[in-house]
């Protein structure tokens, strides 16, 4: 197919997506609604997130991402990135049982004030397909914590559930297919760290159970 | 330095849910082409608790609505139509001084399309959100901006009625207490505007430098200490900053219309050129292909011209950065290529929609008049020129004189062409270099070379020296004869800049002098205030304005 009408169809196809979620968005606010609404809209938004990232990756692929960097609070964001990626959920999951996600305050370390200089929405992108994915193999908890040193930012994920099957493995030497969504997010993600002036990437086991993402952005100035 | 935090988080216990955020409170305007999308925006955004939400499909619609209303925020498709983007869109609201400066525009854009314009850019929104996004992130993001706003909203408000004096008071209020280098860059780079709308350019380098320490490779810094450097005559420390933002941000056209800016008053008008060219080709836009194929006319590289012109054209068709001065400027070029015939379609046929009326009319005949002299049909252009002229009448216009000189040197006659000339040059007030190299081409172009310093060079002298003379004879208290002066030198050129200072001078210094009079009180005023139209915010203005309400309250 050309290249145009391929871009146009992908284009349509995402907003009716966006359309559908505002749809069932609206449905999961009234009292009573049915937990196959709230099923329906999880599946929507993570068919959406799917498309998004793809879309970001083949950007990167073909003219590579630049990012609009501002100053951005850190508290400020991770707390946002959390609070919206709990919304969706409210109480219950494919699981059949209730889900947390929620930062480790006491494994931050940064100041309360303290703020970075990076492209919000392309951070935003990588770290809600980090939390997507670890919803999705958690058992009851996902936390999520942030680590700034003089030359680094550290944005990590953590889940409870059986965690993955390559131990340590850097990502960049091992990218899982990339038709499956922890591949394709984690390419994503290591995509934006590129854009950011270089990083890295890594998903592996945490002793006692559970996976551990984490994303480093090194800091340029 | 990260500091390591203790356990527990007691110190990020203030950081709870906005609640005070009255989102009833608010309005917003959606603007978006598709239907939809449109109205689903507009439903998240009620989901939210806005009631006041309105919409529109184009930037047509848009544009009356904001006439209308004061938004609290703007949510803008990037993609309006084919014509127009919401990033044109927001350039055309901030250079018109449309927007007020405490409506929030936030810019909706598919994934990432947006960073190669926004890091090319001067006129960035308040945010880029991309679309479609869910109501919670909508509500989230929202929020962090209002609040933002919340915290600036003194200075913004101070901005909005032009007092900047108090903008930066409370500025400095803010950083004093400031708690987060997010906060402070905000404020600072208020402040920095502010300090430069009052052209209090070494104070902006302060402000700039003090944000630089914050981060010192943004652009926006950057881009201000050139301008500043610039400002205060250190055009080769403006230079340096200008090519270092280029360095690091390759994309950056405001960096290259500085430099071009910096070339062309250094008579480098092939450099001035190449980088308008590069400019353009970065980011094209009705406005730069018009200053790329001006720049090429000016140099003579008509085929250059021609293409920039006719890609201006049909990039603003139909939108609302569309000007008729197009196609003056596309058939002026194709006359001077000899070219008479596409020349006369164009006007005649092109731009017809434009009609005849008004100034537009006056210059059409002009070019019409050169077009048809060059075709052969001369008693046609002798008329076009008449009526003209005819029409011309008391309207200064530099740029129509400059056409309608050419026509007539064109045609034969030389007194009328350099009276024209001459009198163009006299009425172009700030666009005085502009049109002195205008008028060069066309006498170069009409063989009347050797006339040129007469011409742009004679009334300046004259007024130079009107100007010297009536300063002396007003430090003398000899405020009469100071005033014919002054009106014999606003005579030659009626918005010269320093004939009006000294004119303000001059009817400030009678009134204290001489006493209260209506008379002179009137002219005063009315100095003062054309002065306020040409250099807005001028140190020098405010003052006499102090200094003449001082005097009034007496």
């Amino acid at each position: 197919m050309e290249k145009t009408l391929s871009a146009l169809v992908v284009h349509d196809i995402k907003n009716a997506l966006a359309l559908l979620e505002i749809d069932l968005e609206q449905l999961i606010h009234r009292e009573n609604a049915p937990t196959e609404g709230l099923r329906a809209y999880r599946r929507c938004v993570d068919l959406k997130s799917r498309l998004i990232s793809f879309l970001t990756l083949y950007k990167h692929d073909q003219s590579g991402l630049q990012p609009l960097r501002q100053e951005v609070v850190l508290l400020e964001f991770i707390e946002d990135l959390v609070r919206n990626s709990q919304s969706g959920m409210a109480a219950e999951s494919h699981h059949g049982h209730k889900i947390t996600v929620s930062i480790d305050y006491e494994k931050m370390k940064m100041g309360s004030m303290a703020t970075a200089w990076l492209d919000e929405n392309l951070v935003e992108l990588a770290m809600e397909s980090a939390i997507n994915n670890a919803i999705r193999y958690t058992h009851h908890r996902v936390g999520v914590w942030v680590e700034q040193t003089p030359d680094a930012l550290i944005l990590n994920v953590q889940d409870d559930g059986v965690g993955v099957g390559v131990v340590g493995e850097l990502v960049q030497r091992n990218v899982p297919d990339q038709s499956s969504s922890t591949g394709l997010g984690l390419a994503l993600c290591k995509a934006v760290a590129e854009a950011h002036g270089g990083g890295e990437v890594r998903l592996g086991n945490v002793a006692g159970g559970g996976a551990l993402f984490s994303m480093t952005l090194r800091s340029t100035s | 330095m990260a500091t390591i935090l203790p356990q527990g988080a007691s110190i990020f216990d203030k950081h709870v849910e906005n609640e005070y955020i009255r989102f009833d409170k608010l309005s917003a305007l959606v603007i978006d082409d598709i239907s939809s999308m449109r109205h689903a925006i507009r439903t998240q955004l009620q989901s939210i608790g806005m009631n006041s939400v309105g919409v529109a499909v184009n930037a047509h619609e848009a544009l009356e609505l904001i006439g209308l209303n004061t938004y609290d925020v703007i949510l803008c498709d990037y993609n309006l139509n084919k014509s127009s983007s919401g990033q044109h869109f927001l350039e055309y609201l901030r250079n018109e001084n449309i927007l007020s400066a405490t409506t929030l525009f936030i810019m909706l854009t598919a994934e990432t399309e947006y960073s190669f314009v926004a890091n090319a850019v001067e006129f960035i929104p308040d945010d880029y959100l991309l679309k479609p996004c869910s109501e919670a992130k909508l509500r989230s993001r929202l929020e962090r901006l209002i609040d933002r706003r919340t915290y600036l909203m003194r200075v913004l408000k101070a901005m909005d009625i032009r007092r900047y004096d108090v903008a930066i008071h409370e500025c400095n209020k803010l950083l004093a207490t400031a708690a987060d280098d997010r906060r402070r860059m905000d404020v600072l780079r208020r402040k920095a505007e502010a300090q430069l709308k009052l052209e209090e350019y070494t104070a902006v380098l302060d402000t700039y430098a003090r944000a630089a320490t914050i981060r010192a490779d943004t652009p926006w810094i950057l881009l201000g200490m050139a301008r500043a450097h610039y400002a205060l005559g250190d055009s080769a420390q403006a230079s340096t900053l200008a090519s270092e933002l280029i360095d690091k941000n390759k994309s950056y056209v405001a960096a290259y219309e500085l430099l071009a800016k910096i070339r062309l008053e250094a008579d480098d008008e092939e450099g001035a050129f190449d980088l308008l060219l590069r400019s353009s080709a970065i980011l094209p836009s009705a406005k730069r292909l018009r200053s790329v194929a001006q720049a090429a006319f000016l140099l003579g590289r008509l085929d250059e011209a021609k293409a920039n012109a006719e890609a201006a054209i049909q990039l603003s068709t139909g939108s609302m950065v569309e000007r008729s001065g197009d196609y003056l400027s596309l058939a002026q070029t194709l006359v001077d290529m000899g070219d008479h015939k596409s020349a006369i379609l164009t006007l005649e046929k092109n731009a017809r929609k434009h009609g005849d009326e008004g100034i537009f009319g006056v210059a059409k005949g002009a070019i019409l008049a050169q077009a048809y002299f060059d075709a052969g049909e001369r008693e046609k252009a002798k008329k076009l020129m008449d009526r003209s002229i005819s029409l011309l009448a008391s309207r200064k216009n530099s740029f129509v004189m400059t056409a309608l000189g050419k026509a007539a040197l064109k045609v034969g006659d030389v007194i009328l062409g350099l009276k024209l000339l001459t009198k163009a040059i006299q009425c172009s007030g700030k666009d005085e270099m502009r049109i002195a190299r205008y008028v060069k081409k066309s006498m170069v172009d009409t063989g009347q070379k050797d006339k040129v310093e007469d011409v742009i060079d004679g009334g300046r002298k004259r007024i130079l020296l009107l100007l010297d003379e009536a300063t002396k004879l007003m430090r003398t208290a000899h405020f009469e004869e100071a005033n014919q002066m002054v009106v014999e030198a606003l005579d030659i050129q009626e918005e010269n800049i320093e004939t009006l200072m000294t004119a303000a001078q001059l009817h400030l210094l009678w009134l204290k002098h001489g006493g209260l009079d209506d008379k002179i009180m009137a002219r005063a005023k009315n100095y003062l205030s054309m002065l306020d139209k040409l250099v807005p915010n001028n140190q020098k203005v405010m003052n006499f304005y102090r200094f003449f309400n001082e005097i009034a309250s007496k």
